[in-house]
């Protein structure tokens, strides 16, 4: 079964909402690769996949760090232990071993469980942090904006 | 055996872990209703799906765990590998259980029961540990006394 993106994924802040939802259609790609019963197709995904999660998770990472997030390590080794593992079941797919469906549910899952529960811990955060920034910027370009047409 | 009902005496104070208890706590519930439909149907086949609910409890509790002693880690937790060391039993029984189920044993609600037990007594011991250190090295909460002590004495002074 694909999974379905829908508002309960949300975590509210967009630029993460919309990576996640590329996540979730990379997990649909190795799903149709189980259905197409393609090792090559599943390979080209995984590495797609693979190679798009860990800039997210180094953006993610980058963006709580900044934010002064008080549980930034914890979700880092969360990421990185994630990241393990798949890189774990994309050697054995190299290796010719049949782990299509394993690997479709268990990405699921992850994704599905660390949106809900550790990345939706964050927005708070995040999001008041951001919303400072924007403030400063404001101000920085109204008074800009002042001299300039004051 | 019951269903596992969240209460909150099982809460730490710290939101993320409270949560990630009750996410646990819904996979055993799971369990528990795999097993208790199974037994009234009396068709004696619930392994596949017990086995699926099994893996994504490993894989939840797996990284449960390391979010926790990350957290302890950072906050100087001085019972740290103990805590560890619970941690690994704990994953141990499941993936023991997984592999059991994996060979054809039927999973009662003895199982669910099991797990119910020890996370119950591992929130209410070991994890209540470490949970005022946390809340006091990183997020900057005082333990209970300190507060009222500091209140109590601003109250006094501006009296
Ligand atoms: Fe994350
Ligand atoms: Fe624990």
């Amino acid at each position: 079964m694909s999974l379905q993106w829908s508002s309960d994924l949300e975590i509210g802040i967009p630029v993460i909402d919309s990576q996640h939802q590329r996540i979730v259609d990379y997990i649909n790609g190795v799903e149709r690769a189980h259905q197409h019963h393609s090792q090559a197709e599943l390979l080209e995904v995984l590495d797609e996949l693979i190679d798009y999660t860990l800039s997210h998770f180094a953006f993610e990472e980058s963006l709580i760090e900044e934010a002064g997030y008080p549980f930034c390590k914890a979700h880092k080794k969360v990421h990185a232990l994630f990241t393990r593992r798949i890189q774990a079941y994309q050697q054995s797919a190299k290796a010719g071993e049949d782990v299509t469906e394993e690997l479709a549910h268990t990405l699921k899952t992850w994704l599905v469980n660390h949106i809900k529960h550790d990345d939706r811990d964050y927005t708070g955060v995040v999001k008041a942090n951001m919303n400072e920034a924007t403030k400063r910027v404001k101000t920085k370009s109204g008074s800009w904006m002042a001299r300039l047409f004051g | 055996m019951t269903r596992f009902v969240w209460s909150e005496e099982f809460e730490l104070g710290i939101d993320i872990i409270d949560h990630q208890h009750q996410r646990i706590v819904e996979y055993i519930n799971q369990i528990y209703d795999i097993s208790a439909a199974d037994l009234d149907a009396a068709t004696g086949e619930n392994t596949a799906e017990i086995k699926q609910v099994l893996a994504s409890l490993v894989d939840y509790t797996v990284s449960h765990f390391a979010f926790e002693e990350a957290l302890m880690e950072e906050a100087d937790y001085p019972e740290l590998s103990e805590h560890q060391l619970v941690h690994r039993q704990f994953t141990g029984l499941i993936e023991n259980l997984k592999a059991r189920c994996e060979q054809g044993e039927e999973v009662s609600q003895k199982l669910a029961a099991v797990l119910q037990q020890w996370l119950i007594q591992h929130i209410m011991t070991e994890d209540k540990g470490y949970a005022e250190l946390v809340k006091q090295q990183l997020l900057g909460i005082e333990p209970e006394q300190h507060r009222h002590w500091v209140a109590e004495a601003v109250s006094r002074y501006f009296q």
